[in-house]
């Protein structure tokens, strides 16, 4: 069991251990099986911004055109054609509020599964697994028949509300896992400096969760910026996401089926930036012991 | 070190996020396509701010019609909102809004062949009462008697028609002609060219047909049936003919087709066949006309100088050819709560004298004396096209026995299940969807 | 903790779970007792249609299919995610940018990753991979329309946007083995592979069944990929369960929603059957620590 403080060290010490020395020739087969797995890894994103790049009539060509004036048309058509913006902001509204209310509601929980080990426990835990587990359509077509009954189908409001409970057991489970890396004592030194369980959870174990929250907050967005069955079911035109979108438009004749890869384009490029920041906290916090199983 | 890397890439995301505030000021500014007519769209303007939702999906034939609606109507405190959908997306979006006491859609692009089951099951409001009520003012007599009649069950019209389409075909005419080959008139001269054009070694599969086996296989074996002169159900006795010779030649129709279809057709929707157009993959196609104006554009089509079109062959000779003839309109749910005076008025202002000139070539404007054989290159294709296609089946069972035998028409065509069986389960399908209208 | 504390922290979560999980899921069981349709009252039909779906041959491939996707699948996540995860780990300066690298395809939405993966393998829209592929082999592959190709390629898109997942988790794994445990091992002149086998694998099982039970839930749904890259699954027996539900209760237009709820109620029970040896653990382990 790692104490707190060399945990937190350890994450904010993202420096990688050095490099070991090893003969060159194996440093090189590695190297290259890496690039390799890079470069097949990434295929269908730069496949896609290469069709998305050509002028329209060879941007489906078969056989494939390699060499071509790239031009940034369809990404123009894209956004003045259509509402995208407005399904980027529905998209981002729907990832930031169900990531937000999901936390605020899986940590008290992960914190009270953690310290009171017992039957309800168990049973709480199960449950969130299996919920975890569902398939999609046993929670969404009822939601859908309730939602519309409701008069609170195709809102933002309604995809927020169905993720939130879609995803909050997976954020209990990995939240739970780092308040059980951290000591009892530290509950019982803040409560005998006159704490009381709120405040203690609060003041005291929250700030010592920090990766730990990050990283499930990191992993609750992702669920939520990628949805798609959900927000396929829930919504239709105020509400409408860009994985919807996308879907709604691969039957499409050609300049708007460029656009719809354009819109694939867009979507891709922040996340992948996303990708870029969040390697870090995801190895940091998943390291920090979150996934003993 | 890492700091450093760390601000690169917080400056990375501030730049893609300010790049596209910045862009956002342009968002959406081309939604109703600059092209669209602008017409005089008159209603009495609602005392709250509203907004219709139009359901369309996206086609070149289709869209002058969406557009002008939201150019034009969206005016007084009203808001035509149109979100770009595919038609598989349509389809679902229709069933999807019309189930229930309230749906997200006050104006629906229909087409014929399901308008009488949704008409039997209540879901559309007759239109009649409007129809009289506007046609002085948006000279709505004037929209074909022939198309209003496939979109009336029951005696009471159920959608506005805007447009007709019919099966065309498109071929390569420099293929043809280097090889000396007429449009063919039959199935068995349709193999005879396709035999030659693959004989000559440059294209492979030079037929293409949209046989999606989710979606569209189940036209294309209506339009073999209708041509062979066979219904799928016998009006008068209420039986299935699908224990009829015909059905059985309408698969060997079909089928014979294969060798020189590409192996994934039944994969393939209108789209789909385009492309292959597009690709030089095949020489001929037939699809419905509002896809054909696609073709004769250089911007999607390197071929387009090259396109010619005719009428579909028929499957064994005779009058009928291989076709169908779907007749696209705008519907007003039964369950929308906005106005129906609104509504129709913006859809009577749609299908008007102008929108319907602006949409020749694209789309067959059901406005009469629009369309002319000089319209479009394919235009004098489609008038051959449409006097010649089989009868249409108004029934409210059609589309339903329709949804029901697809899967089984996709594994006769694919030769999964014989013909003998598929034509058996196909009758016994038929029959339970049958005793379900007494 | 208090009894009375307990009970206040969890009761959010609980009441967030029991309104939008329990009830709906409450609802889909009703359901799967009617005959019935969106927004109207069914009618009661007792088990009808759980042998309607136990008896159509279509579920029955659907199962088949679903199961089989999953251990090739979760399979291949575990192999490969530990030996991209080890090589991972060995790198320097390098490794933030490999990583970032790696995470692309997990980012990415399911339903437009396969979207991006079909325009490889599409003929008709320039299909760069089909192109390489038919011009080395001299022959054509049909990816949409046979069905060993298609599962390939389904597959293989699985596996392209969850290995990401896989390696991470190990990656993390990895760097809790003791270096002290590694380096003994090493100097006991012990070869690579019995290193990993012997020391780094048993260390690491934990994790390696977290990836399993991730993998297992997520393939066991497969959904979204399907619908670019198998648009005639039904025909080719490549339809997954969720798949077919999404046909008969949604497609279709909501005809058999009785029958898609039965369906989503044997496949809860198909998953907690595939998971039961890790409930059982949890079980164990949360009643005790």
């Amino acid at each position: 069991m790692t104490t707190t403080t060399e945990r937190t060290r350890a994450v904010a010490d993202v420096v990688p251990a050095p490099p070991r020395k090893r003969w060159s020739a194996r440093r090189y087969l590695v190297g290259g099986i890496l690039v390799l797995t890079c470069w097949a890894m990434l295929s269908p994103v730069i496949w896609t911004a290469m069709s998305v790049t050509k002028p329209t009539d060879v941007a489906f060509l078969n056989p494939p055109v390699f060499f071509y004036q790239p031009s940034l048309q369809s990404f123009v058509d894209l956004w003045q054609t259509t509402q995208f913006y407005q399904y980027l902001i529905n998209t981002l509204v729907v990832a930031v509020i169900s990531t937000v209310v999901a936390l605020l509601i899986g940590l008290p929980a992960a914190y009270a599964l953690a310290r009171m080990p017992g039957w309800i426990s168990a049973v709480l835990l199960i449950a969130a697994l299996i919920f975890r587990a569902l398939p999609r359509f046993a929670v969404v077509l009822p939601m859908y028949d309730l939602s519309r009954a409701l008069g609170i189908y195709d809102t933002t409001f309604a995809v927020a509300a169905a993720l939130v409970a879609i995803n909050q057991p997976f954020s209990i489970w990995l939240l739970r896992n780092f308040f059980a890396e951290i000591p009892k004592e530290v509950d019982e030194a803040a409560m005998m400096d006159g704490c009381n369980r709120v405040q203690t959870l609060v003041r005291v174990i929250i700030p010592l969760m920090g990766p730990g929250i990050l990283t499930a907050g990191i992993f609750m967005f992702l669920f939520a910026f990628q949805e798609y069955l959900t927000a396929t079911i829930l919504t239709d035109i105020n509400a409408r996401t860009v994985p919807v979108f996308i879907a709604t438009q691969l039957g499409q004749t050609l300049p708007m089926l460029q656009q719809a890869g354009a819109a694939a384009m867009l979507l891709t490029l922040p996340v992948i930036a996303f990708a870029f920041i969040a390697q870090r906290y995801l190895v940091a916090g998943l390291n920090a012991g979150s996934v003993k199983g | 070190m890492i700091r450093s890397r760390t601000r690169l890439t917080c400056l990375a995301v501030v730049a893609v996020a300010a790049s596209l505030a910045v862009s956002a000021c342009g968002a959406g500014s081309r939604t109703a396509a600059a092209t669209a007519a602008q017409v005089d769209c008159q209603f009495t303007a609602p005392a709250q701010p509203v907004s219709v939702n139009v359901l369309a999906y996206n086609s070149s034939a289709v869209d002058p019609f969406t557009n002008t609606m939201v150019k034009s109507c969206t005016r007084d405190g009203v808001t035509v909102n149109h979100e770009p959908i595919d038609f598989a997306g349509q389809v679902q979006k229709t069933t999807a809004t019309l189930a229930g006491a309230t749906g997200t859609y006050d104006i629906l692009e229909n087409y014929g062949f399901v308008v009488p089951t949704q008409a039997a099951a209540g879901k559309l409001r007759p239109l009649d009462d409007l129809f009289a009520k506007y046609t002085a003012q948006y000279g709505l007599d004037r929209i074909s008697p022939e198309m209003r009649k496939v979109m009336t069950y029951d005696g009471k019209l159920y959608a506005l028609p805007m447009q007709a389409q019919m099966y065309v075909m498109a071929y390569r005419k420099d293929v043809f002609d280097q090889l000396g080959l007429k449009p063919p008139t039959t199935f068995a001269e349709m193999r005879d060219a396709a035999t030659k054009i693959q004989a000559a070694g440059q294209i492979k599969y030079p037929i293409a047909l949209p046989l999606l086996a989710s979606s569209d296989i189940i036209t294309a074996y209506d339009s073999a049936m209708g041509s062979l002169g066979a219904n799928f159900v016998d009006p008068g006795s209420k039986t299935p003919n699908f224990d009829k010779p015909q059905a059985a030649q309408a698969f060997e129709a079909l089928r014979s087709l294969l060798p020189f279809m590409d192996p994934q057709v039944a994969t393939f929707d209108q789209p789909a066949v385009q492309q292959q157009i597009y690709n030089g993959g095949a020489a001929m196609a037939i699809m419905f006309s509002g896809r054909m104006n696609d073709l004769t554009q250089a911007s999607n089509n390197r071929f387009a100088s090259q396109m010619a079109f005719a009428a579909p062959p028929s499957v064994a000779g005779g009058d009928i050819l291989y076709n169908t003839l779907s007749v696209d309109g705008w519907s007003i749910p039964a369950n929308t709560k906005a106005d129906p005076d609104m509504l129709f008025s913006i859809i009577a202002s749609s299908v008007g004298p102008d929108s319907s000139k602006a949409s020749v070539p694209a789309a067959f404007p059901a406005r009469q004396g629009v369309l002319t054989e000089s319209s479009s290159p394919y235009a004098a294709a489609a008038l051959a096209s449409i006097t010649k296609a089989p009868p249409a089946e108004p029934y409210p069972w059609t589309s339903v026995i329709s949804n029901e035998i697809r899967p089984v028409v996709a594994d006769v065509i694919l030769g999964k299940t014989s013909i003998p069986d598929g034509q058996a389960k196909m009758q016994q399908l038929a029959t339970a969807v049958l005793k379900q209208y007494p | 903790m208090r009894r009375r504390e307990f009970f206040g922290f969890v009761a959010p979560s609980v009441l967030v779970m029991a309104g939008l999980l329990v009830l709906p899921l409450y609802q889909t069981i009703a359901w799967s007792l009617q005959r019935v349709n969106y927004g109207e009252t069914g009618t009661f039909v007792g088990l009808d249609n759980y042998t309607h779906a136990l008896t159509d041959p279509r579920f029955g491939q659907a199962v088949l299919f679903t199961v089989e996707l999953t251990l090739v699948v979760v399979a291949t996540l575990i192999v490969l995610g530990y030996l991209l995860a080890t090589l991972v780990n060995g790198l320097g300066r390098s490794r933030p940018f490999v990583l970032g690298i790696l995470l692309v395809s997990y980012v990415i939405p399911q339903v437009v990753g396969g979207a991006m993966f079909s325009w490889l393998f599409n003929s008709n829209f320039g299909g760069v991979l089909n192109f390489l592929l038919s011009t080395l082999l001299g022959q054509d592959i049909l990816w949409f329309a046979s069905t060993w190709p298609n599962r390939i390629m389904v597959a293989l898109n699985t596996v392209w946007s969850m290995l990401p997942f896989a390696m991470l988790v190990i990656l993390a794994g990895l760097q809790s083995v003791p270096e002290e445990v590694v380096e003994a091992a090493q100097i006991d002149g012990a070869p690579t592979w019995r290193l990993h086998w012997n020391v780094i694998i048993p260390t690491v099982r934990g994790t390696l069944g977290f990836v399993a039970i991730i993998s297992i839930m997520d393939v066991l749904r497969a959904f979204d990929q399907l619908i670019a890259l198998s648009p005639q699954a039904v025909q080719l027996g490549n339809e997954s369960v969720m798949l077919y539900v999404f046909n008969v209760a949604f497609q279709d237009g909501g005809q058999q929603l009785g029958l898609g709820s039965a369906v989503n109620v044997l496949l809860i029970a198909l998953i907690c059957l595939m998971l039961y040896p890790f409930i059982r653990g949890i079980a164990r382990e949360a009643r005790h620590a």
